[in-house]
């Protein structure tokens, strides 16, 4: 089995009655491009800053490279690499004074050439000052900082938030170069999930606080689908299929989304209701996922490995 | 070399106001004090005719740098206020503490960092200039009776309370409670401080207040700095 750098237990975040983050149970193993993914107030960010111990859970507890997140050692912090949500970085610095103020935290580990590389090939201005860069531009520094140490973890929070989709595809360029080191773990929290398609082996989906998929972005595209049946009188009242996610009647057809049923299942129940012939509608990741978020009575953990 | 690296970042964002507090004090001290000794040496010099009499209190507590005592005051107070909020509020709104604290460094040594570039800020800004008038008024040229030593250790008080309003400020902008609540603790205790400071008169008294004062802030500061949420 692959080690795992990033588990947490339980993991609990109430901000006084609002429960953001409900008892998540994460194992990322090494070497996987985690998309972490939710909508908006999904409790992402909470939940990234949780495992980094800049916030302390209400319960439960997190670990990071086999350190407890709430006690993480200077050695340990060198080891991961953290982009911020929005780019924050300080305003009045260069990208050369930042440069030299990221370096004297990873003196062994720090990649000159790969940092200077990276800026070139972005063309950024060295000589510039944060507050003068554009949005994307931030993010490139933002993520050349992060790089450049190379990092055995990288946990990003929604970094391609706000870039054009150049600027959005020289960023994941960036990741890929990650990537390509052998054994580098990435974390990223995204709403675009065509970035999460491009560039992620393993998907982890957060709903309200909860953790609702956590599995290789294979098996979750594989799990859920659209199968649309047509009838030749009515559509049956009750629909009773294993995996239900939503169910809409229009007319005499009836359109299913199902979660982990497998065709063969799909075709026992068509006959078993009268279905005259039904079709399996290829969905792409964001339609699945908007489904699989949609408001509905299932709402259990898809975990593909543990069922 | 992280903490050095640390400091030099924080006092780069003091900077600025380092500059603008040692301008402000030596452009207006300086004024006010020239202005005095010109006026001071006609008064002494006519009590010095035949008939007057120069009184005890004149001779001992009084000093034309007392002049520019309420400005330094203002300045050291100002400076205070403004370096607490450039350190612990405006992250705030900038969100640039997550970005600073994931560093491989604790956050002792980040905090650590911050007061002592205020500590170095206060030092260089304010103090030379302030060493610079004592100098100044001691001339016999210019006062012929010298201010006495006191004087110039209650401008050094001035400065000490500035940097009590400092720590007043930072604990303020650590509290994540309401403005209207607990956050405003730090502020008020130094506010209390200020004023406790300035009614005592010997400068034992004076002393054991500060010390007091800034070793309850410093506790509270580091334990809200330690836990708190970013």
């Amino acid at each position: 089995m692959n080690e795992i750098v990033l588990e947490t237990e339980a993991l609990t975040k109430y901000y006084g009655s609002t429960l953001a983050v409900d008892h998540i149970d994460l194992k990322i193993p090494r070497g996987c491009i985690c998309g972490f993914v939710g909508r908006n107030g999904a409790g992402k960010t909470t939940a990234i800053k949780l495992m980094l111990g800049l916030l302390n859970p209400t319960t439960g507890s997190s670990r990071l490279l086999g350190c407890d997140s709430s006690a993480l050692t200077s050695a340990i912090r060198q080891r991961i690499g953290y982009v911020t949500e929005g780019h924050r970085l300080f305003r009045w610095m260069t990208i050369a004074g930042l440069e030299k103020f990221q370096r004297s935290f990873f003196p062994k580990q720090w990649d000159d050439k790969f940092f200077a590389d990276m800026i070139e090939y972005l063309n950024l201005p060295k000589k510039k000052k944060i507050k003068h860069l554009s949005n994307g531009q931030r993010a490139q520094v933002s993520l050349a900082l992060a790089l450049a140490p190379n990092p055995e973890l990288l946990i990003m929070d929604d970094p391609t938030l706000g870039l054009d989709a150049a600027i959005r595809r020289q960023f994941l360029e960036g990741m890929i170069e990650l990537i390509m080191r052998q054994g580098r773990t990435v974390l990223f929290s995204s709403h675009i999930l065509g970035d999460v398609e491009r560039v992620s082996d393993r998907i982890v989906v957060i709903d309200k606080g909860v953790l609702r998929a956590n599995c290789s972005l294979e098996q979750f595209q594989k799990a859920i689908k659209k199968v649309i049946l047509s009838f030749a009188d009515s559509a049956p009242d009750e629909v009773n299929i294993d995996g239900l996610l939503h169910c809409k009647r229009i007319e005499k057809q009836l359109e299913l989304t199902l979660i982990g049923t497998d065709d063969e299942k799909i075709s026992e129940w068509a006959k078993s209701v009268g279905a005259e012939n039904y079709h399996i509608v290829k969905m792409n990741l964001e339609d699945q996922f908007i489904e699989f978020t949609a408001p509905a009575n299932h709402k259990r953990l898809f975990q593909w490995e543990e069922r | 070399m992280r903490f050095s690296t640390l400091l030099r970042k924080e006092l780069r964002e003091c900077l600025p106001w380092m500059l603008l507090a040692a301008i402000a004090f030596l452009a207006v001290g300086g004024f006010f004090l020239r202005a005095e000794a010109y006026y001071e040496n006609i008064r002494h010099y006519s009590r010095l005719s035949p008939g007057t009499a120069v009184d005890h209190y004149r001779l001992t507590y009084y000093s034309i740098l007392n002049v520019t005592g309420p400005w330094l005051f203002c300045l050291s107070i100002g400076l205070g206020l403004v370096l607490g909020i450039r350190q612990f509020w405006i992250p705030n709104f900038t969100r640039t503490w997550p970005f600073l604290l994931h560093r491989s460094v604790s956050r002792k040594t980040i905090l650590a960092a911050k007061l002592t570039a205020t500590l170095i800020a206060f030092v260089i800004s304010i103090g030379p200039v302030w060493v610079g008038f004592y100098w100044y008024a001691c001339r016999q040229e210019v006062f012929p009776i010298p201010p006495t030593f006191r004087v110039f250790i209650e401008g050094w008080i001035f400065i000490m309370l500035g940097l009590v309003a400092y720590l007043g400020t930072a604990l303020s902008g650590l509290s994540t409670a309401k403005w209207y609540t607990t956050k405003i603790f730090g502020l008020a205790f130094a506010t209390v401080i200020i004023v406790t400071t300035l009614s005592q008169w010997t400068l034992v008294g004076i002393f054991t207040v500060i010390a007091i004062s800034v070793a309850i802030l410093l506790s509270l500061i580091f334990d809200s700095f330690l836990r708190r949420e970013f």
